[in-house]
């Protein structure tokens, strides 16, 4: 066990390594930092010093071992747009989606899971209603479904707001939207948005593994032996669909807090996806570098965890001791 | 204590009472703009956003008024001293926000600020040869040459206390780190900076001890940048912010329509014009002409400049928003020249006949570089105006990339005609003809964008007799000729001046100036 976990994390540090590395190499197309960085008067000597001091007119290799080097000692460098340490600017953005994150995973999950035993249970006009409507929410991009809800709740009704976090609190260096109304009330429309897909994969993979466990012989063993349907289903049949949905919901949050970028962005969610994107707008190199090399771990850490969680779940795992 | 709570009691029903009149009240006033100032460093970025939004925090020893024009500000009168440079008589009864008094001594160190290596506004004082403190509340500065448009210049040039700057150390811009001034601010301004959070919220609050009378009743503004527009709508139509700026051409007519709310419509500083590559030997994009380059030709230049329907464009594209330009800078600008107010008429015949002439008359392909977010409707324009060109033969091969890509593109010389909008700084005709008009030269820091290297002997030999001539008639002469020769040489293709289009709530009272610089002490609410 112990030894699994340590080879997953040497694994996690050439992943981080390798993303890295690919993303350094397509920096120099994302353009010229400089000319983001300076006024339209400012000469063009002055921008060569800029740039020199920046170290941009090294070769590639250079600068890509001057950022591990520097990773490797703590230093996450600064800013090109705001020249906030970068460490520092993405720490104060994570709870942001952090929230944003465990409130569509949350809602995909209260939603999906019964909705998808629901679905496999019983035919009928609910159920061809919800297998329906999810197929259409997934089909829409995040940014219509969206705009759409911005439209419908925040203008048409003006029941939630349309845009921003609302009032937070801080808590240490954490700020979170859990302690206020304003903070949960504008947590919903983007957490609906975000977790849409989620919440129709969900339902349709518990849908799936449920009618797949219900062929099998021992459900039909303990409906003859007169088990009532609510153990039958619950304990015996759902329980047995969790490590696939495990498994898919995990790296699903992965993709919420590393994808998050649209729907942060229609919200104005100040998250690290709206950091990201204007980092992108802005060429801020240092910024993109450390948010994808986090984006990186998120998804290592995650693939860890869902792992471990089988161990707990599934009995077999455990008894082939962890040897994957 | 008791009396103070007295006291207090008795301002809240003061309060309550103008309430309910609707006289005056408190105020907080949310807006919204595209994206947020990249520091509150008043040297550290010369860029629009940033000095736009600083202006309401800082000032300088002048300021615009409502129509551009100079006015005194921290300087209650400034004289020439001769052709030596000018003389500032500050005011003196002046203190920045926590509470220390202004004097000479801030503005010799905001001036060795702003003009240090670090700075990015020092080009401003590339003219000035040394500064010097005459008194508590006059300060000399000296020009390397007659400087006078000096004052004009340094609008933007804001004045930081030196003992808070040298407390928190930040004696200096930040150049790669931050350091204390890029959060926290300490002006003399009609606001004071009460929080930021860089790209999620900045709150202003009125200075108490501002010199100035403050035409504002806002007592809390707060603005957050909203990148998406329809996002930005949203809020607005919602209620959440009372303005917005700017918003997207095809919203207008709906807005417009809106009971509630407003849109307040302006020019900016900003023409919109097409460039050539003037300098180099052989088109880069053309398929059919090698080793040669059809755009020295002026008959050419003239086809292209001939072959667009400007009045369609603004009406098409521009819905009408915008106003035909001849020249690089529009009628607002100091120095604009009357006599040379006319267009070329657009005329595709015309056009023909000149690519006819050039010997040209099969026409042929050539490269458009344009940006697709850095003007309004950039890319759109771009388009309409490549079908304009192809109808006479100047088969253009588009090109539209967002800004980050397209300086660098243009710097490396990759196009063989570009899109390029120019605001001029110092809201003087003498800018653009610094930037993009004179012989590009690194050294004597001129043409820096003029990207194809457009040369005229004699405009070169104008500038500096523009920069130094103090006799306003005089320079107005030498503007015209300057104007006339790049008009014939068809340097530019110069197209409109760029609209402002900002909407707020109905209940909103505002100034648009034309440097697109959102002031908020002449912001009313009703």
């Amino acid at each position: 066990m112990l030894s699994f976990i340590i080879r997953r994390l040497l694994q996690s540090l050439f992943v981080m390594l390798a993303v890295s590395l690919i993303a350094f190499s397509l920096f120099r197309f994302v353009g010229d930092p400089i000319a983001q960085m300076v006024g339209q008067e400012t000469s063009i000597e002055d921008q060569e010093n800029i740039r020199e001091r920046l170290g941009l007119n090294d070769p590639m290799p250079t600068q890509y071992a001057r950022f591990v080097g520097n990773l490797a000692k703590g230093e996450f460098g600064f800013s090109y747009r705001t020249r906030q340490p970068v460490n520092e600017l993405i720490l104060s953005r994570l709870p942001a989606t952090l929230e944003l994150g465990a409130v569509s995973l949350f809602i995909s999950l209260i939603v999906g899971i019964p909705a998808g035993i629901y679905t496999a249970l019983k035919r009928g006009f609910l159920s061809n209603a919800l297998l329906v409507t999810t197929l259409v929410g997934i089909s829409i991009p995040t940014f219509v479904i969206g705009i759409f809800l911005i439209y419908t709740f925040g203008v048409a009704l003006g029941w939630l707001p349309t845009f921003g976090r609302g009032e937070t609190v801080q808590l240490g260096w954490w700020q979170t939207n859990f302690l206020t109304l304003s903070g949960w009330k504008a947590l919903i429309l983007p957490g609906i948005t975000l977790g849409v897909y989620q919440l129709t994969l969900t339902m349709r993979l518990v849908r799936a593994e449920m009618q797949e466990v219900l062929k099998t012989d021992y459900i039909k063993f303990a409906t003859a032996r007169g088990i009532n349907y609510r153990s039958l289903y619950l304990h015996h049949a759902f329980r047995n669909t969790l490590v696939p949905v495990i498994t898919i919901i995990g790296l699903q949050l992965g993709g919420i807090i590393a994808f998050s970028i649209v729907t942060e962005s229609v919200f104005q969610w100040p998250g690290m996806g709206l950091l990201f994107l204007d980092s992108i707008r802005y060429v801020d190199i240092p910024v993109m570098s450390v948010y994808l090399v986090l984006i990186a771990l998120i998804f290592v850490m995650i693939n860890l965890i869902v792992d471990l969680a089988y161990f707990a779940i599934d009995p077999r795992v455990r008894h082939r001791g962890g040897d994957d | 204590m008791k009396l103070t709570l007295r006291a207090m009691l008795f301002i809240s029903m003061g309060t309550a009472l103008t309430l309910s009149h609707g006289i005056t009240s408190a105020e907080t006033f949310k807006w919204a703009g595209t994206s947020d100032p990249q520091t509150m460093d008043p040297h550290a970025n010369n860029s629009a956003p940033v000095l736009g939004f600083l202006n309401n925090v800082y000032e300088g020893l002048v300021r615009r008024n409502k129509a551009m024009k100079i006015e005194p500000a921290l300087a209650e009168s400034w004289e020439q001293l001769g052709a030596d440079g000018w003389r500032f008589n500050l005011r003196t009864d002046v203190t920045f926000h926590d509470g220390s008094a202004f004097t000479a001594d801030d503005v010799l160190f905001s001036y060795e600020r702003a003009s240090s290596e670090e700075s990015d506004v020092r080009s401003w004082f590339s003219p000035v040869e040394s500064v010097v403190v005459v008194d508590e509340h006059t300060i000399d500065f000296l020009t390397i040459a007659p400087n006078p448009l000096f004052p004009d210049s340094i609008a933007n040039f804001m004045i930081m206390d030196k003992d808070w700057a040298t407390a928190n150390e930040a004696m200096r811009p930040s150049s790669e780190a931050e350091n204390f001034a890029t959060r926290n601010a300490n002006g003399t301004g009609a606001f004071t900076l009460a929080s930021r959070d860089p790209g999620v919220k900045t709150t202003l609050k009125p200075y108490e001890g501002w010199w100035d009378t403050l035409e504002s009743n806002i007592t809390e503004a707060v603005y957050t940048p909203i990148g998406e527009s329809a996002t930005g709508m949203a809020a607005l139509l919602s209620g959440e912010i009372d303005f917005i700026s700017p918003i997207p051409l095809q919203d207008v007519p709906r807005m417009k329509q809106r009971a509630g709310f407003k849109v307040h419509e302006g020019v900016e500083a900003r023409v919109l014009m097409f460039g050539f590559a003037h300098q180099i030997d052989e088109l880069k994009f053309s398929d059919d002409v090698s080793g040669k380059n059809p755009f020295q030709d002026v008959r050419v230049r003239q086809a292209a400049y001939q072959a667009v329907n400007v009045d369609a464009l603004i009406d098409k594209v521009m819905r009408g928003n915008a106003q035909p330009a001849a020249q690089l800078v529009s009628d607002a600008m100091k120095g604009y020249s009357e006599a040379n107010a006319e267009r070329l008429a657009y005329d595709p015949e015309a056009a023909k006949q000149l690519m006819k002439d050039a010997g040209y008359a099969d026409g042929f392909s050539f490269g458009l570089q344009c940006p697709n977010d850095r003007y309004i409707n950039d890319e759109s324009i771009c388009k309409a105006a490549a079908s304009m060109f192809a109808k006479v033969g100047l088969n253009a091969k588009l090109t539209a990339m967002p800004v980050r890509n397209y300086w660098p593109e243009l710097r490396e010389d990759n196009f063989d005609m570009y899109l390029l909008g120019w605001s001029p700084g110092t809201f003087d005709a003498e800018h653009p003809i610094r930037f993009l008009a004179s012989t590009p030269n690194e050294e004597k820091k001129l043409g820096s964008w003029n990207f194809g290297g457009y040369s005229n002997a004699r405009i070169d030999e104008l500038l500096p007799m523009i920069q130094t001539e103090l006799d306003d008639d005089k320079r107005q002469a030498m503007i015209d000729e300057t104007t006339k020769l790049m008009q014939q040489d068809v340097a530019y293709i110069p197209m409109y001046v760029q609209p402002l289009i900002w909407a707020s709530k109905d209940n909103i009272e505002l100034t648009q100036r034309t440097d697109n610089f959102f002031i908020l002490r002449w912001v009313t609410i009703q």
